[in-house]
């Protein structure tokens, strides 16, 4: 879905280096060579991004990690989950995708699964309710 | 709730219900600044002689007549409100014309406040807040009661909370801290003297430049600066001392009681084992006196309100305090716990502070220092942590370094191992995911050691 964006981002750019080629060449070929590598990276780093995005249900607690910058591991136990979020934004449901969300008492903790299909996002957020009673620890 | 049922009586079978109302000179007290200055002005009004000789009839007419729909918007308020207890719930209807219909269960209390604000404490009332977790919104207010029957619900409250039954006295306590008047005045100078005093510099300096350089404006506005400085400085420190007067902190069967305040005064009660986090601080400024400062994290008193309800004792030993602190979670001891610091080449991070830094663990609570001029312990139980994170940013994954945190409910207290050596990071997630699930097993009440006394 990030790779659409990025595709997307194409058009202003190579719009930019016509624009800047018409009032001279090598400024041009700059600007062209410099967005071709932009492009390049962002493309890369898109991939990367996606590819760090993971999560694991494990006996207790439920694992999830994201991040290939800003690396993140974030750990929450079923017992502390207070509410579990299904959330798509319009750009998310037109690709097909969907959020699962996990909230404690805690306002920082930061537990999203991210890009999950609607049925698989369901079935998660599910396993994860009765998990979240069964485990119940209050605060 | 709003939209659960709204009129429902006791239901067939069920335990007595007691219905209440508020004061009737609430309206009065919750008109407070407000309504004190539209009668002043009315009454001026009526006193002074207008240019016809006669009273100025259209300001007594507009400030008295808002004056008087203040006081009936007050009374609707007062004859619409009214809370019921039953067994272990408290519902409060409101509402003339949407009808609002809440319910709290009492064993969900995180703590219950008696709130003497000046304009009800002149009519010897009080507010009852009833803080349950989630956000301060949340909160329920019961604007005003008389005191001592503020005072009595409150106990009970309290009691049903606890489950000990309902119409529970008041429980016996017991003084832990007591903060001498001169000791508060000297730490809140102390503690307002930092950075702020440069700003209270500028001025000056404005006006010995502008006056050496025959610039009279410019020394004028100089002076100006200075004073306004001055008087939010003045202000706040009156405040903080209005709010921290008196503060004594006492133990008692029901929880941990804080009482404070000279004009206004509050007296908050956390039950046992609500303190989610705790934290130990000393500005730069208190090194030389060895004071620290107290404060927690309790669910539903928010950040707003963090700074001010969050403080557990103002300023204090620091020896006492750790003792004190090691009390309220139940019986630890903090020099007991060995703390480690982050890798030297955390210091391409964090320069100076690195050596600050530290962690460490019992099997009950988590350790973690930071802070090199002023310092601050943060003190997290295992079995009160919500969720754990590893985070690492670019630079720290270059120095193959990574912080834990671990996140409670939202308050001063931010826990964290910051720079551990990525290896480290990994393996302390994993022995606080087991520690946590260790405590939460075998949930252990705080506070049955004695506490410790003052020396």
């Amino acid at each position: 879905m990030r790779r659409a964006l990025v595709a997307a981002s194409v058009i202003p750019l190579a719009a930019v280096a016509l624009g800047l080629a018409a009032a001279s060449r090598l400024a041009g070929l700059i600007a062209g060579i410099a967005a071709v590598l932009v492009l390049v990276w962002a493309w890369s780093a898109v991939g990367r991004n996606f590819r760090s995005w993971g999560y694991v249900e494990r006996a207790d607690d439920l694992m999830v990690t994201h991040g290939a910058m800003f690396r993140k591991l974030t750990v929450v136990p079923y017992g502390r989950m207070q509410l579990v979020d299904v959330k798509a934004g319009p750009i998310e449901r037109a690709f097909g995708l969907v959020n699962v969300k996990l909230h404690t008492a805690a306002a920082t903790t930061d537990a999203q699964v991210r890009g999950l299909s609607p049925a698989d996002a369901g079935s998660l957020r599910d396993r994860l309710t009765a998990l979240g009673e069964a485990h119940s620890a209050g605060l | 709730m709003p939209g659960s049922e709204v009129s429902g009586g006791p239901s067939d079978g069920g335990p007595p219900e007691e219905t209440f109302r508020l004061h009737p000179l609430t309206p009065i007290a919750l008109g407070g600044r407000v309504l004190g200055l539209l009668v002043a002005i009315t009454l001026l009004g009526l006193a002074e002689r207008g240019s016809s000789g006669g009273p100025r009839w259209p300001q007594v007419i507009v400030f008295g007549g808002l004056a008087v729909l203040v006081v009936v918007r007050g009374f609707i308020t007062v004859a619409v409100t009214s809370y019921h207890l039953m067994g272990g719930e408290l519902r409060i209807d409101n509402g003339l014309f949407q009808k609002q219909s809440k319910r709290i269960r009492l064993d969900r209390v995180q703590s219950v406040d008696v709130l003497e604000p000046l304009s009800a404490r002149i009519f010897g009332l009080a507010e009852v807040k009833v803080t349950t977790a989630g956000s301060e919104r949340a909160a329920v207010r019961l604007r005003y009661l008389a005191l001592p029957e503020a005072r009595s619900l409150r106990a009970d409250l309290l009691g049903r909370s606890a489950g000990v039954g309902e119409g529970s006295p008041e429980a016996p306590e017991r003084v832990l801290v007591t903060v001498p008047h001169g000791r508060l005045v000297g730490s809140v100078l102390l503690e307002m003297i930092s950075w702020r005093l440069l700003l209270l510099a500028i001025g000056p300096a404005l006006a010995v430049v502008g006056q050496s350089n025959g610039h009279r404006a410019t020394a004028g506005i100089g002076i100006a600066i200075f004073v306004w400085f001055a008087v939010l400085i003045v202000h706040a420190v009156w405040q903080r001392l209005n709010f921290l007067w008196e503060f004594t902190v006492t133990e008692s069967p029901d929880g941990l009681r804080v009482r404070h305040g000279l004009l206004s005064t509050s007296r908050q009660t956390v039950p046992p084992g609500r303190i989610q986090a705790i934290l130990i601080h000393q500005p730069m400024s208190w090194r030389p006196f060895g004071w620290v400062q107290v404060r927690m994290n309790v669910a539903g008193y928010g950040r707003r309100g963090s700074t001010k309800r969050a403080t557990l004792i103002p300023v204090i030993d620091r020896q006492f305090a750790e003792r004190l602190v090691g009390w309220v979670l139940g019986g630890v001891d903090l020099d007991d716990i060995p703390l480690t610091r982050p890798p030297r080449r955390a210091a391409v991070r964090a320069p100076l502070w690195w050596r600050a830094q530290g962690a460490g663990a019992d099997d009950r609570v988590f350790v973690a220092r930071h802070g090199l001029l002023s310092r601050t312990i943060d003190i997290v139980p295992h079995q009160r942590t919500q969720s754990l994170r590893i985070a690492a940013g670019p630079v720290q994954r270059a120095l193959g370094l990574a912080s834990v945190h671990l996140d409670s409910t939202p308050g001063p207290v931010k826990t964290r191992a910051a720079n551990r050596d990525a290896g480290e990071a990994r393996t302390l997630l994993d022995r606080q995911v087991e520690r946590g699930r260790a405590a939460r097993r075998m949930a252990t009440p705080g506070g049955q050691v004695p506490a410790p006394q003052a020396t």
